[in-house]
C-alpha cells in the first residue's frame, strides 16, 4: 500500500469535519439533502469497490440496502437502533458472501442479470414473508433526530470513500484490476482470484447494509416494494458510471452531479428526471472517454487516469 | 364580477397546472394577478397572504386512476373556498393556495415530499396523499414535526393501533368494521361461500386479515385464496381457479390497476358469482368510462350518496363537482376527501393556524361534513358507518347499512355480451 499523500489526507479530514457542522447552520432543508448526498456517496463507494475495480457490474445493489432496513425494522424496538446498524451492515455482508460464491462464477452480461433477478427475488421474497407476518408496511416511530442521523450517514459515506481509497491503492486492489483486465492471465500470474472477487463482494455489501439501515429510521417507514426498488440498483450505477473511475473520486462526482440534477428536478418534474437520467446514461457509455460499458462488462483496457 | 374573474383566473390556474412543472409560477402569477384586481374594487377579495396548503398526489404510477379525483377534489375546495373570500383563519380570510408534487404512487418520494413541505416550502397547512401506504408513510413525517393532517383515502387498524397524535382517517371503513358490514350481509343474503383476492398492499391486506375470521366465525366457506403482488398484470391463473371453486360470492380486495384487470378477466372467464366485491376502483369515473354495463351489479366499498338530505352539502359537491369537471365524483373517495377539508377548515377558522391547537381540536370537536357528522376517537372516524355500494342499472347506489341505504342489494346480473 502506498503512504496516503497529506495533501489528499488533509482535504478529506476537512471537508468531513466542515460537513460534520452543517446541522448547526444549514436548515432542516438543507440537511436533507446533505444526508441524502451522503447517502449516496456511501453506497456508490461501497459499488466502486466490486464493480468498478473488477468490472464485474452488480444491479442488484439495492438488494443490501433494502436488507440492511429490514434488519433495522425487524429488530426495532428489541435492539438500540445504533447496535442494529452495525448488524445490518454483516447481514448484508453474510448475505453477498452467500450469493456471491455461485453468483461470481459467470462473467460480464450473466453477472449483471444474476445480481439483478437475486435483488428482485429477495425483494418478491420479502413481500411474500411480510403479507405471511401479517405486516404490510412498518412504522417506526420515536427515531433518533435528522440531525443524528445525518451525522451517522456522514460517518457512512466517510468510510465507504476510506475504504475505496485504501482498497484501490493497495495490493488487493492491483489484484482486483488484474482480474477485471484479464482473468485468466491474474489467476495465472498468481492472484487468488475467487477469494479476492468474494471479498470485494462481500466488502461492497456491508456499507450499503448500514446505509439501508440508517434509512429506515430517516424515513421512518419499510415497505418491501421500496426499500428493494430496483431504481436504488439503477442508480448507484449511473452514478458509479457518470463518475467513472475506478478510485474514491469518480462516485464523489457521479453523486455530486446526480444529486444536483434530482434537487432541480425531483419534485417539480420526475418524469423528466427520469428521462434525463436515460439519456446522460447512454451519453456516457457511448461518449465517455474509453468506454466505461467495456468496464462494466469486462475485457477493458486500463483507462489512463 | 370580480368573483367570476377570479374564479376564472383560478380554473386556469388548474389548467396550467396540470403540466405541473414550470406551470407553478405562472399559476402564482395569475394568483397574484387574481388577488391583485381584488384589490382594485374595495369589499371584494382579500389583500392577505395566501394559507399555503401542501400534499402529495399520486400523479402517476399504481394510484394515478383513483387519486385524479383526489387532486380534483382539492381543487375543487380550493376554488369554493377563494370564492368565499378565502380560508377563515379565526375570523381574517386569506386566499388558498395549493402546493404539491408528484409521488409517483411511491411511498418513498412521499416521505420525502412531505420533509419538503414542511422544512422547505413552509406550508401552513397539510392535505393528505393517496392510499393507505402512502399514508402511513406520512404518518411517520407529521409526528415527527408534530404536524397535524386529516388524511382520507386511507384506514390502518395497524397504525391504529399505534396511536399516532397528528393522523385521522375521515373513512369509516376500517378494515375491521369493514368485514363485519361485508358478513352482514353475506349472511342476509345467503352466501354460504366466498373465493378470496388480495393484492398484497397494506390495505386489501388488512382486509382480508379481518374478513377471514368473520367468515369463519358464520359458517362461510373460504373457497379460494390467493394473494398477490401490486403491479400484478394478468389474473388468468386465479380467476381460473375462482371458476372451478364456483363460490356463491367473490371478494377481490384491490386497487384501482388490478380491479380493472379483475373486471376484464372475470367478464372474458365468465365468473358468474351473484356476488362480487371489487374493493377500490368501481367508483371512479375512469371505470364507468372503460366497462359501462360490465359493471352493473358489482359490490364496492362506500359510505355516501349525494341523495342523503340530512347530510349538509352532499347533493351540492354532486352538482359542483359535474359542473367543474363533467363528469361524476367517485362516491367513495370524492366525500373523503372532501371531508378531511371540511374538517380542517373548520378547525382553522377556530383555532388559526397554530399547530398545537388545530391538533387538539381534530382529535377532540365533532364536524359536520357532506357525509354527517364525524367525530375521531384515535385516528378513527366512528361518527360514520362502514357502507357498501352497488352498481345497479349505471347508478351507484347506497345498499349497506340499512340506517342510510337507499336500495336494497340485488344480485349481479350476467356480464354483457361481448
Amino acid at each position: 500500500m502506498q503512504p496516503v499523500p497529506i495533501r489528499t489526507s488533509l482535504i478529506f479530514v476537512a471537508v468531513i469535519g466542515a460537513a460534520s457542522f452543517l446541522p448547526q447552520f444549514g436548515s432542516e432543508y438543507v440537511v436533507a439533502v446533505a444526508l441524502s448526498f451522503a447517502m449516496w456517496v456511501a453506497l456508490a463507494q461501497s459499488w466502486t469497490v466490486l464493480c468498478g475495480m473488477t468490472g464485474y457490474g452488480s444491479f442488484g445493489h439495492a438488494a443490501f440496502y433494502g436488507m440492511g432496513a429490514y434488519v433495522q425494522v425487524l429488530t426495532w424496538g428489541t435492539l438500540s437502533p445504533w447496535l442494529s446498524v452495525p448488524l445490518a451492515g454483516l447481514v448484508s455482508c453474510l448475505f453477498a458472501l452467500a450469493a456471491g460464491y455461485p453468483a461470481l462464477k459467470v462473467r460480464g452480461p450473466y453477472f449483471v442479470m444474476l445480481t439483478f433477478g437475486l435483488a428482485e427475488f429477495l425483494k418478491f421474497s420479502i413481500i411474500g414473508i411480510e403479507a405471511t407476518l401479517g405486516q404490510f408496511s412498518r412504522l417506526i416511530i420515536g427515531a433518533p433526530s435528522p440531525n443524528a442521523l445525518y451525522l451517522a450517514m456522514l460517518g457512512l459515506a466517510a468510510a465507504a470513500t476510506l475504504i475505496t481509497y485504501v482498497v484501490s491503492n493497495s495490493r488487493f486492489g492491483y489484484g482486483l484490476r488484474a482480474i477485471r483486465e484479464e482473468e485468466q492471465a491474474a489467476e495465472t500470474i498468481g492472484i487468488p482470484v475467487a477469494r479476492y472477487k468474494l471479498t470485494a463482494f462481500g466488502l461492497s455489501a456491508f456499507i450499503p447494509g448500514m446505509v439501508g439501515a440508517v434509512m429506515a429510521m430517516r424515513l421512518s417507514y419499510f415497505e418491501p416494494s421500496q426499500a428493494f426498488d430496483a431504481l436504488i440498483s439503477f442508480n448507484i450505477v449511473v452514478m458509479a458510471m457518470i463518475g467513472g473511475s475506478d478510485d474514491a473520486r469518480g462516485p464523489l462526482l457521479g453523486a455530486l452531479f446526480l444529486i444536483g440534477l434530482s434537487e432541480l428536478l425531483w419534485a417539480r418534474a420526475p418524469q423528466v428526471y427520469m428521462i434525463v437520467l436515460g439519456a446522460l446514461l447512454v451519453f456516457f457509455v457511448l461518449f465517455a472517454p474509453q468506454g466505461l460499458a467495456k468496464q462494466l462488462f469486462g475485457g477493458a483496457r486500463r483507462r489512463a487516469t | 364580477m370580480v368573483d367570476k374573474l377570479v374564479g376564472k383566473l383560478n380554473a386556469l390556474a388548474v389548467l396550467n397546472n396540470n403540466a405541473l412543472g414550470e406551470t407553478h409560477m405562472l399559476k402564482k402569477a395569475l394568483l397574484a394577478l387574481a388577488i391583485g384586481s381584488g384589490l382594485l374594487l374595495p369589499g371584494t377579495a382579500d389583500a392577505a397572504d395566501p394559507v399555503k396548503v401542501g400534499f402529495a398526489v399520486a400523479k402517476t404510477g399504481l394510484f394515478a386512476g383513483a387519486a385524479d379525483g383526489q387532486i380534483k377534489i382539492y381543487e375543487l375546495w380550493k376554488d369554493q373556498v377563494n370564492a368565499r373570500g378565502g380560508l377563515d383563519v379565526k375570523g381574517v380570510k386569506r386566499p388558498v393556495e395549493l402546493v404539491y408534487y408528484d409521488d409517483q404512487s411511491d411511498a418513498g418520494k412521499v416521505v420525502q415530499i412531505y420533509e419538503k413541505l414542511i422544512t422547505g416550502d413552509k406550508v401552513d397547512l397539510l392535505l393528505a396523499p393517496y392510499g393507505t401506504s402512502s399514508h402511513i408513510a406520512a404518518a411517520g413525517v407529521v409526528e415527527r414535526y408534530k404536524f397535524p393532517m386529516v388524511g382520507n383515502t386511507a384506514a390502518s387498524v395497524k397504525l391504529r393501533e399505534i396511536k399516532p397524535g397528528n393522523i385521522w382517517f375521515t373513512t369509516g371503513q376500517m378494515p375491521d368494521r369493514l368485514a363485519v358490514s361485508l358478513v352482514e350481509l353475506f349472511k342476509l343474503k345467503g352466501i354460504k361461500s366466498i373465493a378470496l383476492l388480495a393484492n398484497q398492499l397494506p390495505f386489501s391486506l388488512e382486509s382480508k386479515t379481518y374478513l377471514v375470521p368473520a367468515l369463519t366465525k358464520a359458517g362461510i366457506e373460504v373457497k379460494v385464496s390467493e394473494e398477490y403482488p401490486p403491479s400484478i398484470k394478468d389474473m388468468t391463473a386465479m380467476l381460473i381457479n375462482v371458476k372451478q371453486a364456483n363460490p356463491d360470492a367473490v371478494v377481490a380486495f384491490s386497487f384501482p390497476s388490478d380491479s380493472a384487470i379483475y373486471l376484464k378477466q372475470a367478464r372474458e372467464l365468465g365468473i358468474d358469482a351473484k356476488f362480487q366485491f371489487v374493493e377500490v376502483g368501481p367508483t371512479e369515473a375512469a371505470f364507468a368510462k372503460q366497462f359501462g354495463e360490465a359493471l352493473n351489479g358489482i359490490v364496492t366499498m362506500g359510505h355516501w350518496t349525494p341523495d342523503n338530505k340530512q347530510w349538509t352539502g352532499a347533493r351540492a359537491l354532486f352538482d359542483s363537482y359535474v359542473q367543474k369537471y363533467n363528469e361524476p365524483p367517485s362516491y367513495l373517495n370524492a366525500p373523503l376527501v372532501y371531508m378531511s377539508c371540511q374538517i380542517l377548515e373548520q378547525a382553522v377558522a377556530k383555532v388559526g393556524l397554530d399547530r398545537d391547537a388545530i391538533r387538539k381540536t381534530i382529535a377532540t370537536d365533532t364536524f359536520d361534513t357532506v357525509n354527517g357528522p364525524v367525530k375521531f376517537e384515535g385516528i378513527e372516524n366512528v361518527g360514520t358507518p362502514a357502507g357498501l355500494l352497488q352498481i345497479q342499472g349505471g347508478n351507484m347506489t347506497l345498499i349497506w347499512p340499512p340506517s342510510i341505504a337507499t336500495a336494497d342489494f340485488k344480485p349481479k346480473p350476467a356480464w354483457p355480451a361481448k
